[in-house]
């Protein structure tokens, strides 16, 4: 008999709702007079969104994954990037799904590559500026580029030096904005679209939060699917009162009432970095073992922001609301949407060393009750696998058992199912010791 | 004495420990991307030694750094493991690739160093927000030093970095322009060798060095043909048996853009009241690495004008580029490279490095390519 | 209680059978393309070399990449799970396990009791496999004996990448072109699989005593080049390829007993619900 009771989300069709419009709106933006942009999932789109009239934008992480859950449209896309832009085939899956697309003038959602008006880029990685460089370039360069960086310091480590650089770039890129589109950035707009930012990142992590509750009421095989929104357009109002008024209502309830994501659930697991998108049943296979794979830091901190508190434990980053603060002006919202990122957005801070992916990855380990820990050694990004291997260590020091697999989160090529459901076996029912609960 | 350079490439812990045993007072840090600013480690008497790989298999890397890595960034890892780099008092990085910053990381967790920092270059160097900013983290990175060393650095300090610096870059560069010649006085082994050199010992030591080349030089004659004018470009490289090899079999690299050659020096300190403010305008101004080459307005590299310009000034006939394995900012750049030099009458040709080439496979296949380039200009 | 335990792997097949802990009889075989049926074939050969038929048998377990193959097996355990079990039982001070076979290079941390507690495994590539000697060996033009036999008179150390079997092979490519001696080249290949096998096992950390298994183990060049990489002794079992097969029969008594616990467990449950 199941462990737990169970049901599905009631907001999970509103959530897929969200996202196939998101991608028509951008495809069929010209037709409605609106301005179509790329970016990154972690560019500002609060800004850009907030031009005179209709805007529109096509985030490449989610596309790439979207193209990457059908392995089909991969090889192809992929074979079309390697093979007649030239790229090498070990780049960012993401970065050659999507190049691949432009390269061959084929939208995955279907018809024609809607070519974008402007690029609104940001850099952490180290080669996310060149992601839209070359996309620009396949374009034949016709395309205005911006590119902001980000890379100013670890959270613990922003004050108003690293503030001011962020939002001295920030008014480049209006001013750029204003200048290739023609249209103003209109402060009421700006100001609406920081507030969504805060929503959207605050109660993400606020939902996350609530998986500490055994059983959780999320598995994270589901909250792929949800904080995908995020990645899409944070600044949007229907995204963000999907995350306040719906999303995590609906999640808080599920823990009062008991409600687990997996009935089995005897096991929880700890992820990192982004799965392998053509192969999400391998969660599935899991949970034969009642095992069920319930936070990450990537999945907690693509969007969602938290912060340490005076306990050093991983909370959620305060609202606007619980700050007290009202937006004045345009030069606030610019502040606060660089102090949210800065300092909320966790999943940045690897990027300065080890010992920060260490340090969170150890303390959600252990306020969120896991038992155990599988990495997906990603190929295919190198901006989420940094430090996997520290991470490793760090996690078996602290006496959580640790699997690796090694795989691509777009690349089909690059991940052998069959092998690794070999060592999810092995690592289950031997260095676990759990039995199959169900086939 | 061309040959002093490679002993002290090949010797470079030895270099470090005397240099350490003659100056008790001084430090050694080992650094980790050409982005750090040395005049502000030599203002402070702290020799800064450049974290190369050995040429070896990374064996001491995979439990800390996967496979899916930069081979070079996992060999200069694997290096600080085994212990070769016990000597050095402090390490440090200034942000760049994630590859190497993978290998700091874990070196800051697993190798024993007194001494470790991280200093946020930027990456935005082509906008001008940079500059301001970078000024900061290196007022804050000259205070750490300060509070490490035990002892201000002042102005003539800083004047003094400066100058060892741009003393050593300046001579180099004329080195480098003796390349220039129809039959150059200097393989392109032996002037990368130099480079590589000045990143391992004493500033100063090197600089008389090359200033006795420079007197030297005019009245050398290789026993050789030149045969054809190459160029290197790509990311890190040291791999002298690969440029041996190609300096054998009718080719001459007579100039390159990598962080181990041109890239590294070509650019000086432009001096100013604001000592730290000058220091990190050469930094953003220099050519960049790709993982820094984007701007704010369109989608053109500050770097490949760049290179176009020293193919020319150099009269190559062929260029080579190279990446490690895996190093995505080159990876992004070099099918955009290879369009431009190729749409400007420059060929190409490619090729991915390891911690250890395969020697033969690569000389024919460069072979073939000289062959190219030779059947070519018969035609034209 | 007679047991069998079946390790079907990308190459070769082993089985053995058991009584009471005691070996009675064991063989191997390529396992070619039609794996179930030279599963089958070993299967039945090893048992009438005991004397002995299925029926005599009273629990199969296999193991091996193909483990599923052998459909006569009634239970199925992964790899590295016998290869632990199997040293154990050979030599119980093992802690650290290297198993380098023909397609699959891994390491394995063992508990005392022959429980997996870590592992890692050379990733997509056949680098550090057995293949790749057999393929640097005809590169060659010498057996694999031969290669390991000549290696150990080299006194050279030539480092040689072995994260790639392309770049490896394009390597010793160009130290023949070099005219560099065979066993100078032979030796740096197995300096090079030894060298990205024990970057393996230091994942799961090098603790005594380190055993080695599969068929590499038979190869002395590479176990030599192994001890010097690792800086340690290395223990080689008899029989290191049969050690999987070993293992599954070992799993095979421990199903049995389990069965034999359970069934009592079943009974007892059944006599109370009665009472009640």
């Amino acid at each position: 008999m199941a462990k737990y009771k169970t049901k599905g989300l009631d907001c999970w069709e509103r959530a897929k709702e969200l996202r196939i419009r998101y991608y028509e709106d951008y495809a069929e933006a010209h037709d409605r007079a609106a301005l179509r942009w790329e970016g990154g999932a972690w560019s500002f789109d609060a800004i850009p969104q907030a031009l005179e009239g209709k805007v529109h934008v096509l985030t490449e992480e989610p596309y790439g994954a979207s193209v990457g859950a059908d392995p089909r449209l991969q090889v192809k896309y992929q074979e079309a990037a390697e093979g007649k832009w030239g790229c090498a085939r070990d780049l960012c899956a993401y970065m050659r799904n999507y190049w691949g697309g432009i390269v061959l003038d084929e939208y995955a959602f279907g018809g024609k590559w809607p070519r974008a008006d402007f690029i609104f880029q940001n850099q952490i990685c180290c080669s996310h500026s060149k992601w839209l460089q070359v996309a620009d370039e396949i374009y034949g360069g016709t395309i205005p580029y911006f590119c902001f960086d980000v890379g100013a310091g670890p959270y613990d480590r922003i004050g108003e030096r690293q503030i001011n650089y962020v939002v001295e770039q920030l008014y480049d890129g209006i001013e750029f904005l204003e200048k290739v589109t023609g249209r103003k950035v209109v402060d009421e707009k700006l100001i609406q679209n920081v507030q969504n930012t805060y929503r959207s990142a605050c109660y993400w992590a606020k939902t996350c939060e609530l998986n500490q509750a055994v059983p959780a009421p999320l598995d994270e095989k589901t909250m792929f699917s949800l904080y995908v929104l995020g990645t899409l357009e944070k600044s949007n109002k229907e995204i963000a009162d999907f995350y306040e008024k719906e999303l995590y209502p609906e999640v808080k309830d599920r823990v009062a009432n008991n409600i687990a994501a997996v009935a089995g659930e005897q096991c929880r697991m700890l992820g990192d970095s982004q799965p392998p998108w053509g192969f999400l049943r391998i969660f599935r296979y899991l949970e034969t073992y009642g095992v069920v794979s319930i936070a990450s830091l990537y999945t907690f901190s693509l969007i969602g922001w938290f912060e340490l508190d005076e306990n050093g434990n991983v909370v959620p980053y305060p609202t606007l609301e619980e700050q007290g603060i009202t937006i004045k002006d345009r030069d606030h919202a610019l502040r606060l949407l660089a102090e949210g990122e800065l300092k909320g957005k966790l999943m940045w801070a690897p990027f300065y060393g080890a010992k920060y992916k260490n340090e969170l990855v150890t303390k959600i380990a252990k306020q969120w009750k896991c038992d155990a820990a599988i990495l997906h050694l990603n190929r295919g990004c190198e901006g989420t696998a940094q430090h996997q291997m520290e991470m490793k260590i760090a996690l078996q020091e602290i006496g959580l058992p640790v699997m690796t697999f090694e795989g691509n989160m777009a690349d089909e090529r690059e991940f052998d199912e069959a092998r690794a459901k070999r060592l999810m076996d092995l690592f289950l029912t031997e260095t676990l010791g759990l039995k199959k609960i169900a086939d | 004495m061309i040959e002093k350079f490679q002993e002290w490439y090949q010797n470079r812990h030895d270099f470090a420990r005397r240099w350490k045993e003659e100056n008790p007072d001084g430090k050694v840090v080992g650094y980790f991307c050409t982005y750090v600013p040395e005049e502000i480690l030599y203002a402070a008497n702290i020799l800064p030694v450049r974290i190369l790989g050995g040429h070896e298999p990374p064996a001491l890397a995979t439990p800390h750094v996967f496979d899916m890595w930069c081979p070079f960034c996992r060999d200069c890892l694997s290096q600080g493991l085994a212990g070769k780099y016990d000597y050095l008092d402090g390490v440090m990085i200034a942000q760049s690739c994630l590859h190497v910053r993978q290998a700091f990381g874990a070196w800051q967790v697993h190798v024993p160093t007194p001494w470790s920092y991280y200093l946020c270059m930027p990456n935005a160097v082509r906008s001008p927000r940079s500059r301001p900013f970078f000024a900061g983290e290196l007022a804050d990175f000259k205070k750490a030093v300060e509070d490490w060393a035990g002892k201000p650095i002042t102005d003539e300090d800083l004047d003094r970095g400066i100058d060892i610096l741009n003393t050593n870059r300046r001579l180099m560069k004329q080195v480098y322009e003796l390349r220039k010649e129809e039959n150059p006085p200097i393989t392109g082994t032996e002037a990368m060798t130099m480079v590589w050199a000045s990143q391992l010992v004493d500033k100063r030591e090197h600089s008389l060095l090359v200033e006795e080349l420079l007197r030297d030089l005019p009245n050398r004659k290789l026993d050789r043909d030149p045969g054809v004018r190459l160029m290197i470009v790509g990311s890190e490289n040291d791999d002298r048996p690969f440029m041996e090899m190609v300096e054998s079999i009718g080719g001459t690299f007579v100039i390159d853009d990598h962080c181990t050659g041109s890239r590294y020096f070509w650019d000086e300190v432009v001096p100013n009241e604001n000592r730290i403010q000058a220091i990190a305008d050469r930094y953003c101004d220099r050519v960049p690495c790709p993982t820094k080459d984007f701007g704010q307005e369109d989608w053109e590299r500050k770097r490949f004008p760049h290179i176009l310009n020293l193919a020319r000034d150099y009269r190559v006939q062929g260029a080579v580029l190279i990446q490690q394995k895996f190093c995505d900012p080159h990876e992004c750049d070099i099918p955009s490279l290879r369009r431009y030099l190729e749409g400007n009458g420059i060929p190409c040709y490619f090729l991915e490095f390891e911690v250890t080439v395969p020697v033969g496979q690569f000389r024919i296949r460069v072979e073939a390519f000289i062959e190219q380039i030779t059947a070519e200009e018969l035609f034209e | 209680m007679i047991v069998g335990g079946i390790d079907v792997g990308g190459k070769n097949v082993h089985v053995v059978i058991m009584k009471d802990g005691e070996m009675l009889a064991k063989g191997d075989s390529p396992t070619g393309i039609q794996k179930a049926e030279a599963a089958e074939r070993l299967y039945d050969e090893v048992l009438e070399q005991a004397s002995l038929k299925r029926a005599d048998v009273e629990r199969v377990v296999a193991t091996g990449s193909a483990s599923k193959r052998a459909a006569f097996a009634q239970g199925m355990i992964p790899d590295a799970a016998a290869d632990a079990r199997g040293v154990i039982r050979l030599i119980s001070s093992a802690r650290t396990i290297i198993d380098v076979g023909a397609e699959e290079g891994r390491a394995i941390k063992a508990s005392p009791e022959g429980k997996v507690l870590d592992f890692a495994i050379n990733e997509k590539c056949a680098a550090g496999t057995g293949t790749f000697v057999e393929a640097m060996a005809r590169a060659l033009e010498i057996s694999v004996e031969d290669m390991a036999r000549i290696s150990l008179e080299s006194t050279r150390s030539i480092p040689m990448n072995a994260q790639c079997a392309v770049f490896g092979e394009s390597e010793v490519v160009s130290l023949i072109h070099a005219k560099t001696e065979k066993r100078d080249i032979a030796r740096a290949v197995h300096d090079a699989i030894a060298g990205r096998i024990a970057s393996v096992a230091r994942i799961v950390g090098l603790e005594k005593d380190v055993v080695v298994i599969g068929g590499m183990a038979r190869n002395v060049g590479f176990v030599e080049s192994l001890r010097k990489e690792i800086g340690m002794d290395v223990v080689v079992p008899d029989d290191p390829d049969f050690v999987g097969a070993l293992g599954a029969a070992a799993a095979a008594t421990a199903g049995v007993l389990e069965e034999e616990v359970e069934a009592k467990v079943v009974e007892k449950e059944k006599y109370e619900e009665g009472k009640a």
